[in-house]
């Protein structure tokens, strides 16, 4: 019994105080995104206007009846405007959470974003007083306005495309409804040309048959055209693909990857990629972002993370797969151990048990992202030296901000406006 | 050992799954999941399997264990054909081939702990005395990296690439001489996929094993096999020695799926030849050659006349009308008939309309 108390085992009363937390948490979370709110309080400045998503220190969290799981922490990076943004890592290690807090669509109302900023350069806003452009921050946005962004402006493709197409209406139907919903003042007709026209652009040889069919008539590769068509209808600037490729064959993601690389040239928009295949994002992204265990260790230009690989993991990751193009026998580098449960994370680097260049320093404190190039950060102790050094040249982008405790920020954030309201009353 | 004698012998292995039958039960329509293969697997080597989805590879692997019965064909294991043999005969074969299946999460009993798992199979066919059967299994988990503590747990408190450490335990309790591995590491991370694979091989080497491995991956698939089958539609494509055939391909299919895996490498821009729609349905596959409806070097013999399954070179073997000598130097005349045919086909569609 001993043995299986120090494991995840939690006695009855621990677990009764947990969800009795949870019940609280959840109910603060569901209750800000329900509020109405000035346009004003919602919309931040870019600090980039280039960018057309940036996230910043965002934290989402999972209260399960075991505990809170961080499945998201602290991550920040951008996405330029007409650039794929590659985010790579194992299963769990919160890509998918990440895109869907783009989104806001974590499952609620367990599933909770609980700090920083996530800011959206939308077209239809302005510019502030100071000339700065001003961006939606998709945290504080209330549910009734994402439904404006929501599929317009960012659209998202997932994994499976036989569970997210509904099984009971035809291609068309489905197709239709997106059209409808970001064009309210097309006929009917009207409509149905523009859906045909979305299956044409994505390849589909017989686009008025295709229109007519039921989802478990196509094939897979077609499905996920179907897909793709459905998230181009209104006509969006940021595509998010969650694994798009990921349930098909060899031979058709081939012709997806093709599909997805010629339309964000010929439609103008950014591609965030979400996949574990380092072959796919080699292909077709221009900036990588690696990701474990909720934190990005490392992020940089496809060809400085390939070429000039930094943080351990991702060294290890890229050694530990073995290549169709060269012909080695010898035994493959494996990352010993498994990724660290997300119940409690240490406070040192997560990565300090499996890896092979650990030092003292590393049972130390989280290490901070350092930059060692312009476009290229890491988060290791092993580069505190060569950033030191590159510091001074690239200071600007280089400063961080000091953080917030966990899940106070936002909290923070909404009582201050609340005493200003007060105030101005 | 008897090296002239091979552990696997398949010949002309036929599965078809009836898919339409009259009212009185006669079939009438098959699916030809595997259709007419055959291979030689040596002992202590590795076949690799490869192919999209749905073009019967593990309908293969199963076929090969006896878990469907053949329709016709031989598997030769070890001098006999177990293809025909009874269920009660076929126990005496069943601890010699093992099967590993690719879903770690759902071919694990979740009531069983994995001490149970692992001595099942031992038990049931008495492979040690009773007595050493609990040092016996922890030796096996040992072999396969499992800690002697995890005796006692249950499959749930595992991730993953553990439950696939024990499936394989499972799998080699029994003192099999040939495993088949339907999928060991796709439904894994990668740096899980690493151990795995490594374990794999090392298990091999130590234990003198052969492997059918059958996988989508073909970086893995190169990395771990010696002979290579290349499946499209129930059809064995191309079949030779590892090496020979990612060094020179001669299949038209097998040059599109080499060329479509990613590189991870953002300076390698390869030649790809983009395969052109989907793979047809296997329950109505096309005339002639199955591939011909997607091959970039179709011509008119593809459409009419199934090609043979020849040797291009030594211990290469190909089913492409490309490399028949005999076919290409015949062009025109196949011209002609399927010029012939078309013209047939279209009087008779005009006839219909009348």
């Amino acid at each position: 019994m001993k043995e299986k108390n120090k494991g995840n085992y939690i006695s009855l009363r621990e677990s009764r105080k947990i969800i009795k937390e949870n019940v609280r948490q959840m109910k603060y979370y569901e209750s800000l995104k329900r509020r109405k709110l000035d346009i004003s309080e919602y919309t931040v400045p870019m600090k980039n206007p280039d960018n057309i998503v940036e996230i910043e220190d965002l934290e989402t969290c999972f209260f399960t009846d075991t505990g809170t799981v961080k499945s998201v922490h602290g991550v920040s990076f951008d996405v330029p405007k007409n650039k794929v943004v590659g985010v790579v890592g194992e299963s769990g290690c919160g890509k998918s959470v990440t895109s869907l807090s783009i989104m806001q669509l974590v499952q609620a109302p367990q599933g909770q974003v609980v700090g920083g900023q996530i800011r959206f350069n939308s077209s239809e806003l302005g510019y502030d007083d100071k000339g700065r452009k001003l961006a939606y921050d998709i945290v504080r946005t209330p549910t009734q306005e994402m439904y404006n962004i929501r599929g317009k402006d960012i659209s998202m493709i997932f994994q499976d495309p036989m569970t997210s197409l509904n099984p009971v209406f035809t291609i068309g139907y489905q197709l239709d409804e997106v059209s409808f919903l970001h064009r309210p003042n097309l006929s009917k007709a009207e409509i149905k040309e523009y859906s045909i026209e979305m299956l044409k652009k994505v390849g589909i040889s017989m686009p008025e048959h295709t229109y007519k069919c039921y989802p478990h008539e196509l094939s897979g590769g077609m499905r996920q055209r179907v897909m793709i068509a459905m998230a181009l209808a209104g006509d969006p600037k940021l595509i998010i693909a969650d694994e798009p490729t990921t349930a098909l064959d060899v031979t058709i993601q081939a012709q997806i990857l093709e599909l997805l690389r010629e339309l964000q040239r010929t439609q103008g928009c950014s591609i965030m990629l979400i996949t574990h295949d380092l072959g796919v994002i080699a292909e077709m992204a221009d900036e990588v972002v690696i990701m474990y265990a909720g934190r990005v260790i490392e992020k940089g230009t496809v060809h400085e993370i390939f070429h000039n690989p930094l943080h351990p993991y991702n060294i290890g990751l890229q050694k530990s797969k073995p290549l169709i193009t060269s012909s080695v026998s010898e035994p493959l580098y494996s990352i010993p151990g498994q990724v660290p449960n997300p119940i409690n994370l240490p406070d040192h680097c997560y990565f300090m048990n499996r890896c092979n260049r650990c030092m003292e320093r590393c049972a130390g404190a989280y290490p901070e992202m350092r930059q060692v190039s312009p476009t290229h950060s890491v988060a290791c102790h092993l580069y505190a030296d060569v950033a030191a050094e590159n510091k001074p040249q690239s200071a600007s982008g280089g400063s961080k901000k000091k953080k917030t405790p966990f899940a106070k920020n936002r909290v923070k954030y909404i009582e201050e406006r609340r005493i200003e309201q007060r105030g101005a009353k | 050992m008897n090296n002239e004698q091979p552990l696997l012998e398949v010949r002309g292995l036929k599965k078809y799954f009836v898919i339409d039958k009259t009212v009185f039960g006669r079939p009438t329509k098959y699916l030809k999941a595997v259709d007419n293969i055959s291979f030689t697997l040596p002992r202590g080597k590795t076949l690799g399997v490869v192919g999209e989805s749905g073009c019967g590879k593990t309908t293969l692997g199963r076929t090969i264990i006896r878990l469907y019965d053949t329709d016709g064909g031989e598997i030769i294991f070890e001098g006999t054909d177990i293809s025909k043999i009874k269920r009660k005969k076929m126990i005496k074969y069943r601890t010699d081939i093992q099967f590993v299946f690719q879903d770690p999460y759902s071919s694990l009993p979740p009531r069983m702990t994995v001490g149970a798992i692992i001595s099942e199979a031992v038990r049931v066919h008495k492979i040690v005395p009773k007595h050493e059967i609990h040092e016996y299994v922890l030796d096996i988990m040992k072999k396969c990296g499992l800690q002697p503590q995890y005796y006692d747990r249950y499959p749930h408190e595992f991730s993953g690439g553990q439950r696939q450490r024990i499936c394989i335990a499972r799998a080699l309790a029994v003192k099999p001489k040939l495993v088949i591995c339907d999928e060991p590491v796709s439904a894994l991370d990668v740096s899980i996929q690493a151990q795995i694979i490594n374990l794999l091989k090392e298990l091999q080497d130590t234990m003198g094993l052969t492997y059918v491995f059958i996988s989508h991956d073909l970086s893995v698939v190169k990395y771990i096999t010696n002979q290579i089958m290349v499946m499209y539609l129930g059809n064995s494509m191309e079949f030779g020695d590892t090496a020979q055939i990612f060094e020179n391909p001669l299949h038209p299919y097998t040059k599109a799926l080499f060329s479509a895996v990613p590189v991870p490498d953002p300076d390698m821009k390869m030649n790809r030849i983009i395969l052109e729609g989907d793979i047809p349905s296997p329950a109505n596959p096309p005339k002639g050659c199955k591939f011909h409806t997607r091959c970039s070097e179709c011509m008119s013999a593809c459409k009419l006349k199934e090609p043979d399954y020849i040797e291009a070179s030594p211990n290469h073997f190909v089913k492409c009308h490309l490399y028949n000598k005999e076919v290409m130097d015949n062009m025109a005349e196949y011209d002609a008939m399927y010029e012939e045919e078309v013209r047939n086909e279209q009087a008779n569609a005009q006839k219909k309309k009348k």
